[in-house]
């Protein structure tokens, strides 16, 4: 008999206190694989963010408007190695619970800029700058609405009017691109700024926002100071960041997430840390005889707490793997109905390596008292108890 | 009867004195009950303290007129002449001059610093029209004074300047390259008009290059029921086609999202953590009957009832239970109810909002609470009652 035998016929000595002790800590871990998940979608923009990028909205506010003259300006500043502009749509499908994230932008300079977080193909690409009304709609959402590859599709804004009155605009669909990494969010829909301003009622000659990429991120600082000091006491005055502080202060605008998101898992670990901690005690208190008659026959003090350690160890992990793996298919199943809320909700890589990470900790701290207690444990004291 | 009653009474005795044993074990479950009633009332108290300041923003008697589907103010555009055509509409009560109670208003988002995080947030800036006061109810001014008309003075929320940097009353605030001081701060009976900066509508038109442009319009409605009567006019008139809504409806609306987000995250992660706690009482019980069994052998023995031991030990687990959901319940009160919290709602700008423990949530709470305690000592209850007398003695 093995040492792993011996623990593992330990643990499951009283099967249903074991199987109670695993379905706590698997609770625990399904919680804390969903809650990182989403606090990863909240972090996202800011994982995501590229060094070499900088964001520059109106001074005021980012959802005010920038005059599209900005767009050459900021192009002549010496560092800068490609300039796009973007204009939220506030877009809508049928019905204007429909919500959906689509932005006007200019399609040659908008799909080089972000060509490291979207695959657009080269195809498409080409179709997008030569089709006016052209879109390009995220893998995501075109499997959200079933739209495929030449559909036209009415998309209604609940911001903007055509001249003609009407909220809504026909865009057909000249590419599906999909996201490079996991966390590249691709609910969203790109069409062309200049099909969006020629038919606008109100707005002419205004962009959202522009996205530049520097040509060394160690110049960031500047090139972001050298833009706003040139508009500076203009109308409209400019605010420039880096994409990362940008999308931070973003996510922070929904409240403390990482906070909440740190409770919640605090407690759950508390509640298992409790129930774990004392039941392993319980457990091996119960056992002190046999721990006795264990060091008789040889056993040394260093091995028992190996196998004490052991046992909860291997408790911890018979619990947190599946937790992790019940976290996994929960984040997989929500993924679609939670896209317009939290974009890039994933169980990522880090997440499963802290979890793991985790779990080896909440075994050794479980198993450490009642571990060190049996190996001090005396021979003549435990035998000659109870 | 009687000394079934009575034998229930003694057992029950028994194993709540014998508590004490196990007390580590014990407080576990207490406190892994507490820690699950934390979490669901702490949402929940985010969800109603959020749902109330929004959904009691609203009154019946106010009209609002927006852009056709925009659904929010930030996304709405009215124009002068529609302005107009809404002054001249049915339904809308007169003030003592005659005039219709008409508010247009431009919603402009500015940048915020918030408190806790030193980070940018959206904050609204409000220019309202004269009428503007006296279309809501229950302003007013707490420090300071009204802005005077054609200056950009600024007025804030008492919640916009508890949460956000520099609202203090005489601070001037650069939103762009435009300048404002604030003259007051005021209260709105805890509405989420207190999130909000107002100013003089023509002079944030001007300031802001937004001449003739409005997003809202406001109206007071003769009685609630004149509302259809307003939206009929609206209907039938093409250069209209706005959305005519009642302020309830309309910020009825606005709360539903965020709050039913809140509560969807806040159950399911409460029923989660509790089938832990369940594990965990389970757990607690099963040992509470181990460690009794040749106590409850010997009571059989003597012939005391299975009924008894049954109640004895479900009876711990309720008392454990209700131990922990009202230490629960007692601390969420004490940490939680009335902290004041900001988030970004429906209009794209912060909103700021205290959670509010009320007494049905407290009751949820201790429901889930019992419901733990329950199955927890339900099945534990069960062996203790069955538990053969022979195989208890030998223990």
């Amino acid at each position: 008999m093995n040492a792993l035998t011996l623990v593992r016929k330990n643990l499951f000595r009283r099967k249903l206190r074991a199987i109670l002790m695993i379905v706590s800590i698997l609770i625990a871990f399904l919680i804390f694989g969903v809650l990182a998940g989403v606090y990863a979608s909240f972090t996202a923009g800011e994982d995501r963010a590229a060094a070499d990028r900088l964001v520059v909205v109106n001074k005021v506010n980012f959802t005010q408007p920038l005059p599209m003259a900005y767009y050459n300006r900021v192009r002549s500043v010496t560092g800068v190695r490609q300039v796009t502009h973007a204009n939220w749509f506030g877009g809508y499908y049928q019905d204007p619970r429909n919500f959906l994230i689509v932005m006007a932008v200019e399609p040659e300079t908008y799909t080089d800029v972000f060509s490291r977080d979207f695959d657009f193909g080269p195809e498409a690409r080409q179709a997008f700058i030569r089709t006016r009304t052209g879109a390009l709609v995220g893998e995501a959402m075109a499997r959200k609405w079933g739209w495929k590859l030449g559909d036209r599709v009415p998309i209604a804004s609940n911001i903007f009017s055509q001249r003609n009155g009407s909220h809504t605009w026909d865009f057909d669909i000249v590419g599906i691109f999909t996201g490079k990494t996991q966390q590249s969010d691709t609910n969203l829909m790109f069409f062309q700024y200049d099909y969006f301003d020629e038919t606008r009622s109100f707005g002419k000659d205004t962009i959202g926002w522009l996205v530049l990429q520097t040509a060394n991120p160690a110049e960031n600082d500047r090139i972001s100071k050298a833009i706003d000091a040139m508009f500076v006491n203009s109308t409209a005055e400019t605010a420039t960041d880096t994409e990362k502080a940008f999308n931070k202060a973003f996510a922070a605008q929904f409240g403390n997430i990482a906070l909440i998101v740190v409770l919640v898992v605090g407690a759950a670990f508390v509640t298992i840390l409790m129930i774990v901690g004392n039941t392993m005690a319980l457990t091996v208190r119960e056992r002190t005889r046999e721990i006795g008659v264990l060091k008789t026959l040889g056993f040394t003090g260093g091995r028992i707490l190996r196998l004490v350690l052991g046992e909860s160890v291997l408790l911890s992990l018979l619990g947190g793997l599946p937790g992790l793996a019940l976290a996994a298919l929960a984040t997989a199943a929500l993924r679609p109905s939670v896209s317009n809320l939290l974009p890039g909700f994933a169980l990522t890589v880090d997440i499963v390596a802290e979890a793991i990470v985790l779990m080896l900790a909440l075994g050794l701290v479980t198993g450490l008292i009642p571990a060190l207690n049996a190996m001090r444990l005396q021979i003549a004291t435990a035998l000659g108890r109870g | 009867m009687r000394s079934l009653l009575l034998q229930i009474a003694a057992v029950t005795t028994i194993n709540l004195k014998s508590i004490p044993r196990r007390v580590l074990l014990s407080l576990s479950t207490v406190v892994a009950i507490a820690l699950v009633v934390m979490v669901l009332l702490a949402f929940l108290a985010m969800a109603n303290g959020f749902q109330r300041t929004i959904a009691g923003s609203g009154s019946d008697d106010i009209g609002i007129v927006l852009r056709g589907g925009s659904q929010a103010e930030i996304n709405s555009t009215v124009t002068r002449e529609q302005v107009r055509l809404v002054e001249d509409g049915p339904g809308i009560a007169r003030g003592g001059d005659g005039k219709p109670l008409v508010s247009p208003e431009l919603y402009l988002v500015v940048d915020g610093i918030k408190h806790t995080t030193k980070t940018k947030a959206n904050l609204p800036l409000r220019g309202i029209g004269e009428q503007g006061f006296a279309l809501r109810k229950g302003i007013t001014i707490t420090a300071g004074r009204m802005f005077n008309r054609g200056s950009n003075e600024i007025v804030v929320g008492k919640g916009l300047a508890r949460e956000f940097d520099g609202f203090d009353i005489g601070s001037t605030v650069a939103f762009g390259t435009t300048r404002w001081t604030v003259v007051g701060t005021f209260e709105a009976d805890g509405s989420v008009f207190e999130s909000e900066i107002w100013a003089d509508l023509p002079v944030v038109q001007s300031l802001f290059n937004r001449n003739n442009i409005f997003q809202t319009v406001r109206v007071r409605l003769a009685e609630p029921a004149t509302l259809d009567e307003l939206k009929g006019y609206n209907d039938n008139d093409p250069r209209m086609k706005l959305d005519v809504k009642s302020e309830a409806a309309y910020f009825a609306d606005q709360s539903s999202q965020t709050t039913d987000l809140i509560q969807k995250l806040g159950w399911p992660l409460a029923i989660a953590m509790a089938f832990g706690a369940l594990a965990g009482a389970l757990n607690t019980m099963y040992s509470s009957v181990a460690a009794r069994a040749t106590e409850i052998a010997t009571l059989r023995a003597i012939g005391f009832g299975g009924f008894s031991a049954f109640v004895g030990t479900l009876t711990e687990s309720l008392l454990l239970a209700t131990m922990g959901g009202a230490i629960g319940a007692v601390l969420t009160y004490a940490i939680f109810d009335g902290l004041s919290a900001s988030t970004l709602g429906g209009n794209f700008t912060q909103v700021v909002f205290n959670f509010r423990l009320s007494p049905a949530l407290v009751g949820q709470g201790v429901l889930l609470a019992l419901i733990v305690g329950l199955v927890g000592g339900l099945f534990p209850a069960l062996r203790a009652a069955r538990m053969p007398i022979v195989a208890g003695l030998y223990a």
